[in-house]
């Protein structure tokens, strides 16, 4: 294929070049991200330095009250760490129920293989909503969870409309990507390396502690990753199951645009979700120079 | 994010519906069975009546989300007419997003109950409602006469509420106070906040989904709050597995309004249909239809329907400054999250 075949559009240049053609496709993205992401980023930047009003008015101006008041209320700052703290055990409690089921997955081959991609995947073909309307049937107080426990003769606990529940609903919903996520980097995972682990005498805990957990550290840091900004940004569990009992950045950020109609505080905890998945990134990126080196 | 999103989706498909023609009202106000109730008992009269007017009714979920697309469209409104929530059309109002309206617009206006003016709102009252208690009537054998039921051991674990901000809970928090002897509620209101806290440990929920009818009709609780005109529509339809009951210590009113957007793209269409909202014939009607009680005093209304309303009962009712509570509102929120909610974990 030669480039001069290419109908370039207007105001493209030298159509001739490699580098005209990377910027003349870029360019129509790059233009939908500036208007659709980009902007209102700037925008809700912008709104988190106005003045929210009693009843919910606003007034433009220029003053860092929001954000100085949110880092120095304590319920505040309760519910930025208790979102963190939430979402990282989210984060732990999906990959260790989705690490077993990857590896069995990375090892099973042929039809086998694809069957069992499929039922992994296959929750994601029903919304989150429906889902945990699933779990709410689940963990109610006389549901089937609740019938097994008492029939063992333990008093069972509260599971739902509260972190329990949150957390419980929310890690399930989160598998398929993790068990994906586990599964893309399980590249570097060759049977042969763990034979040989095998032959020189090493027992099976050894075998997995010392060469394959090393080995797929990388699809572990992508994972957690993943669930982790996943987590941290969901919406509808956390609503549907919290019972409004469980208060974490998400839910607040509908509460304060929505109910109360305080945009600048809405606007402002955005951008501190924003800054947390950034941090999020920073960390991945580390850990993962950390692996390679 | 998702708000801006909706608001910006919002704005298109208004864009798309009012292009059709100079004489079309368009009506936003809230979702569901208000929007099948309203349709029936007002717009189709109003349309029959004035056959070259056709009205739009441009649904939305609350009230917040109406403020969010007026906000968005004030420099070329596509919404002529906007019923909402009274604390809300307030901080609409500031915004300079209404038209005031007065006798000008409709001479129903003079005829208006006091409480249906609020100063400094443009528009005025065109339904009210009260907090009601709901229950299960398979396990709340006989009807709550008081406030205190939901108090009872009984039901604990068993009761749901929607907390504040929402103005469920504000509303609630008024009338806890008023039974707890507390004083003026728009100073302080920690005797309510803490008569809640008693409450909170037997609270199922503070964020009953979909709404609180549902869960109480389907029996996952017995009790709870709800608003009047709403329990009434689902007592019917839930074939009475909703109860609905006016404690006798009375209750409070939650006010909407109807406001004439600023530079409403219909003019005096819009205002036509504001005069026949506010007339005793719509009111009536609508009362019929949603037992939400009407604000204009010449409405004549079936006893029936009266009965399900508060309207026999007006002495009962806790007279609520909603402007006066928007002041007060955060600090109310504020104590609920510090000392009602974490009661309950």
């Amino acid at each position: 294929m030669t480039t001069a075949t290419f109908d370039m559009p207007v105001g493209a240049q030298k159509p001739s070049s490699t580098a005209g053609i990377a910027v003349a496709l870029l360019l129509p993205i790059a233009l939908v991200n500036a208007i659709g992401f980009i902007l209102p980023v700037f925008n809700l930047a912008r709104m988190s330095f106005n003045e929210a009003l009693p009843g919910g008015g606003i007034a433009e101006a220029f003053t860092a009250a929001n954000w100085t008041g949110l880092l120095q209320d304590s319920f505040y700052i309760e519910l930025i760490l208790n979102s963190i703290m939430v979402s990282l055990g989210i984060t732990l409690a999906t990959l260790l129920v989705s690490y077993p089921i990857a590896l069995y997955l990375h090892r099973a081959s042929g039809a086998w293989r694809t069957f069992l991609t499929v039922l992994v995947i296959s929750p994601l073909l029903t919304s989150a909503v429906v889902r945990t309307y699933g779990w709410i049937a689940l963990l109610a107080e006389q549901g089937p969870v609740a019938n097994v426990i008492a029939s063992m003769g333990f008093q069972p606990p509260r599971m739902m409309f509260n972190t329990t529940g949150v957390v419980i609903g929310l890690t399930e919903i989160l598998m398929p990507y993790m068990i994906l996520s586990l599964m893309a980097g399980f590249g570097r995972l060759d049977p042969k390396v763990e034979e040989a682990a095998r032959t020189l005498g090493a027992t099976p805990f050894r075998t997995f502690w010392r060469v394959i957990l090393p080995l797929t550290l990388p699809g572990i840091a992508l994972g957690c990753l993943l669930c982790f900004v996943l987590s941290i940004s969901s919406f509808i569990t956390p609503k549907l199951m919290g019972g409004g009992r469980v208060f974490l950045l998400a839910t607040e950020i509908y509460d304060q645009a929505i109910v109360t109609l305080n945009w600048p505080l809405a606007a402002t905890l955005s951008m501190l979700v924003l800054i947390i998945f950034g941090a999020a990134l920073a960390v991945y990126s580390r850990v993962l120079r950390m692996i390679e080196g | 994010m998702f708000a801006r999103l909706s608001i910006a989706v919002s704005a298109l498909t208004i864009a798309a519906v009012s292009s059709a023609s100079a004489e079309t009202v368009t009506l936003t106000a809230y979702s569901g069975i208000f929007q099948e109730h309203y349709t029936k008992a007002v717009i189709e009269p109003f349309m029959k009546k004035y056959p070259d007017i056709t009205v739009q009714f441009y649904s939305m979920p609350n009230s917040a989300q109406m403020l969010g697309t007026l906000r968005a469209q004030k420099s070329s409104p596509q919404i002529d007419v906007a019923i909402l929530d009274v604390s809300v059309a307030k901080a609409g109002t500031d915004e300079g997003l209404f038209d005031k309206v007065d006798e000008s617009v409709s001479a129903n206006v003079k005829d208006l109950y006091p409480n249906a003016h609020a100063e400094g709102v443009a528009g005025v009252g065109v339904t009210f409602d009260n907090l009601v208690i709901i229950y299960n009537t398979d396990q709340v054998k006989t009807a709550p006469t008081s406030w205190n039921a939901l108090w009872d051991k009984q039901y604990e674990g068993k009761v749901i509420i929607q907390a504040a901000p929402d103005i469920q809970g504000t509303t609630f928090t008024i009338i806890s106070n008023k039974l707890a002897g507390g004083g003026d509620y728009k100073t302080d209101v920690s005797a309510g906040i803490a008569k809640i806290g008693e409450l909170a440990p037997g609270v199922q929920t503070w964020d009953p989904k979909p709404d609180v009818y549902a869960p109480i009709a389907n029996g996952q609780a017995a009790l709870g709050i709800g608003w009047n005109a709403r329990a009434q529509i689902y007592s019917g339809t839930s074939g009475g597995k909703l109860g609905v009951a006016l404690p006798e210590e009375g209750s409070g009113f939650q006010i909407n309004t109807i406001n004439l957007v600023k530079n409403a793209p219909a003019g005096e269409a819009a205002k036509k249909f504001i005069d026949y909202a506010l007339s005793p014939e719509a009111q009536a009607a609508f009362t019929s239809e949603m037992f939400y009680a009407p604000t204009n005093s010449k409405t004549v209304i079936a006893q029936d329907a009266l009965k399900r309303t508060a309207a026999d009962d007006m002495d009962k009712m806790i007279d609520i400054d909603w402007l006066a509570v928007a002041k007060v509102r955060d600090g109310i929120t504020e104590q609920w999250r510090r000392r009602i909610i974490p009661l309950s974990r």
